[in-house]
C-alpha cells in the first residue's frame, strides 16, 4: 500500500499541490484523474520522488519514503516500475537492451537468466521478434509495451503510469489498459495511473482520485463516478456529448 | 550572484558525478564506448586541422623572414614550438569543445527532455555518475593522446609544405625541428589538455543536465556549452601557462 499524507508542493510562488491525502491499494488499479494543469503529473512525480515535496509524508509499505536519504530512496526505487508519458525508452538502445538494462544494473542474474526474463516480459506484453529494433523503428503502442516490459522486469512492488494512453488510438489504448489491469493482478502490484482518458477510467478504475485545483477533490471507483453529484467532477467527466449520453 | 549560483550548482553536480559507479562492468563498458565516441571519432578532424595548420604556420613563417641574418632553421623551430606549446593543446581543445562538447550537450539534453534521465533516476541509477563519469574519464585519457597525435601531424604538415614549395631548404627545416628541444613543452601541453578535457566533458554535461523545455532549449544548451567551454579553456590556458612556464 502507498499512503500520501497531507502533501503540498509549490514551484516558486505557485502552489501546485494543496494538502493532498490519498491511499493506493495493492492489487488494484488506482487512477489519478483531472484536467490538464490540475497538478496530477506533479502529484505522481512527487509520490515517486522525482519532485521533493514541501510538506507531508509519502509512505511505501510502512516506510516513510519522503524523508529517506538518496541511498535509501534508491533501494525503494528498485521496487518501483514507472512508465513515462513518452515511454522514456533509451533511443540508442535496442528493445532488448532497454528491457535488460535494469537487470544488468541491479539483478546479479547470469546472462542466460536475464535473457529468459527479458523474453518472459516481452512475451507478457505480447511483443515478439522486436528485440533488435530501436525504439524509433516501432509504433507508439509497441513503445509503450516495451516501456511496460522494462517496468516489470525487476518484479516491482509498485507500478506507476503517466498518461499511458496518450498518443494512442482507442483500440491500442484498450489493449494497454487491459494489459495494465492484468499485470496489476498477476504481479500483485500497487498500480497508480495518471490519466485523463475516460475509457481508462471506465475500464480500469478500481480506485479513482479526482484532482482539482491542486486538491484531492473526490475519491471513489468507476461505478461511483457515474452517480456522483460533485459539480467539478461532472464537468470534467461528462464534458463530451458521448459521456453525457452515458450518464442519461 | 547568478555566476556564484552556477559555480555552486556545478560543484554539487560534480560531487554526484564522482560517486562510486553502481556496476563496475557496465561502467568499464561505458568508458570504452565513450573512448570510441569522443576520442577515436575525433582523430580525423584533429588530423585534418593539424596537418593544414602545421603547413600554414611553416609557410607564413618562411615567407615573413625577410631579414637575411635570421637563420632559416627558425622556421622549423617556430613550427615545432607553435604546435607543441599552443596549437596541439589549446586550439585542438577549442575544436573539440565545438565537436565533442556539442555532442555531449545534445545527447544529455535530449535524454533530459524525453524523460530518459528521470527514468534512470526512477530505476535507482545515479544518472549523473552513469552518464557523465565515463565521458570525463574517456576525455581526460584520450584527448592528451590526440594532442600528441596533433603535434606529430602538424610537424609532418610543415615538412610536406616545405617539401612541395621549397620555401626554405628542407635540411634547415629538419634542423630547426631538432634545434633546442625542451621536452617539458610536451608535458606542459599534455597537462593543459587533460584539464581542458575535463572542462569539455563537464561543462556541456552541466549545461544540458538542468535544461527544462523542449528542442529549442537543447539547441540553446548546445550553444552555451560550446561558448562557456571555449571561454573557460582560454581562461585556464592563461592560468596554467603562468603556473607551469613562469
Amino acid at each position: 500500500m502507498i499512503e500520501v499524507r497531507n502533501i503540498s508542493k509549490s514551484f516558486g510562488e505557485e502552489q501546485i499541490l494543496k494538502n493532498i491525502s490519498l491511499t493506493f491499494e495493492r492489487g488494484k488499479t488506482n487512477l489519478i484523474i483531472g484536467q490538464s494543469g490540475s497538478g496530477k503529473t506533479v502529484l505522481l512525480k512527487s509520490i515517486v520522488g522525482i519532485h521533493e515535496i514541501d510538506e507531508g509524508e509519502i509512505i511505501f509499505g510502512g516506510q516513510v519514503y519522503s524523508s529517506m536519504d538518496r541511498k535509501e530512496k534508491q533501494k525503494i526505487r528498485q521496487e518501483i516500475g514507472m512508465v513515462f508519458q513518452g515511454g522514456a525508452l533509451f533511443d540508442s538502445y535496442t528493445v532488448y537492451e532497454n528491457v535488460i538494462f535494469p537487470l544488468r544494473m541491479f539483478s546479479g542474474m547470469s546472462k542466460k537468466e536475464m535473457n529468459k526474463r527479458v523474453d518472459f516480459c516481452l512475451d507478457r506484453v505480447n511483443l515478439q521478434n522486436v528485440n533488435d529494433f530501436y525504439p524509433s523503428e516501432i509504433s507508439g503502442g509497441m513503445q509503450k509495451r516495451v516501456a511496460i516490459a522494462r517496468a516489470i522486469v525487476l518484479n516491482p512492488k509498485y507500478l506507476f503510469f503517466d498518461e499511458p494512453n496518450s498518443g494512442l488510438d482507442p483500440k491500442t489504448a484498450i489493449v494497454i489498459d487491459n494489459l495494465i489491469k492484468e499485470i496489476t493482478v498477476d504481479f500483485n502490484t500497487v498500480t497508480v495511473i495518471n490519466t485523463h482518458d475516460m475509457n481508462s477510467v471506465a475500464e480500469t478504475g478500481d480506485n479513482i482520485a479526482f484532482i482539482y485545483n491542486g486538491q484531492a477533490w473526490w475519491t471513489g471507483n468507476n461505478k461511483d463516478i457515474l452517480e456522483s453529484e460533485n459539480k467539478e467532477l461532472n464537468e470534467f467527466v461528462f464534458a463530451t456529448k458521448l459521456m453525457r449520453s452515458i450518464k442519461k | 550572484m547568478e555566476f556564484f549560483y552556477h559555480i555552486g550548482k556545478y560543484l554539487v553536480f560534480l560531487r554526484k558525478v564522482f560517486k562510486r559507479p553502481q556496476k563496475r562492468n557496465i561502467f568499464i563498458q561505458n568508458i570504452f564506448f565513450e573512448i570510441e565516441k569522443l576520442g577515436i571519432n575525433s582523430v580525423v578532424i584533429v588530423f585534418i586541422i593539424s596537418i593544414f595548420m602545421g603547413a600554414v604556420i611553416t609557410l607564413q613563417t618562411a615567407y615573413n623572414i625577410e631579414v637575411s641574418f635570421v637563420p632559416l632553421y627558425l622556421v622549423g623551430l617556430g613550427t615545432r614550438d607553435s604546435m607543441f606549446l599552443e596549437f596541439s593543446s589549446t586550439i585542438v581543445a577549442l575544436i573539440l569543445a565545438g565537436k565533442v562538447g556539442a555532442n555531449i550537450a545534445s545527447e544529455i539534453g535530449t535524454m533530459k527532455i524525453r524523460e530518459q534521465i528521470e527514468a534512470l533516476d526512477m530505476m535507482g541509477v545515479n544518472s549523473e555518475s552513469y552518464l557523465v563519469l565515463p565521458k570525463i574519464i574517456a576525455s581526460v585519457f584520450t584527448f592528451p593522446l590526440l594532442t600528441l597525435f596533433s603535434m606529430f601531424v602538424g610537424i609532418f604538415g610543415g615538412y610536406l609544405a616545405v617539401y612541395f614549395t621549397n620555401a626554405i631548404p628542407l635540411d634547415d627545416f629538419v634542423y630547426g625541428i631538432h634545434y633546442y628541444f625542451i621536452p617539458f613543452y610536451i608535458t606542459y601541453s599534455l597537462i593543459k589538455m587533460a584539464i581542458f578535457a575535463f572542462i569539455i566533458a563537464t561543462v556541456p554535461a552541466y549545461q544540458a543536465y538542468f535544461i527544462r523545455g523542449g528542442a529549442l532549449e537543447v539547441g540553446k544548451a548546445n550553444t552555451k556549452a560550446v561558448v562557456y567551454s571555449s571561454i573557460l579553456i582560454l581562461f585556464f590556458n592563461v592560468i596554467i601557462t603562468q603556473i607551469l612556464l613562469s
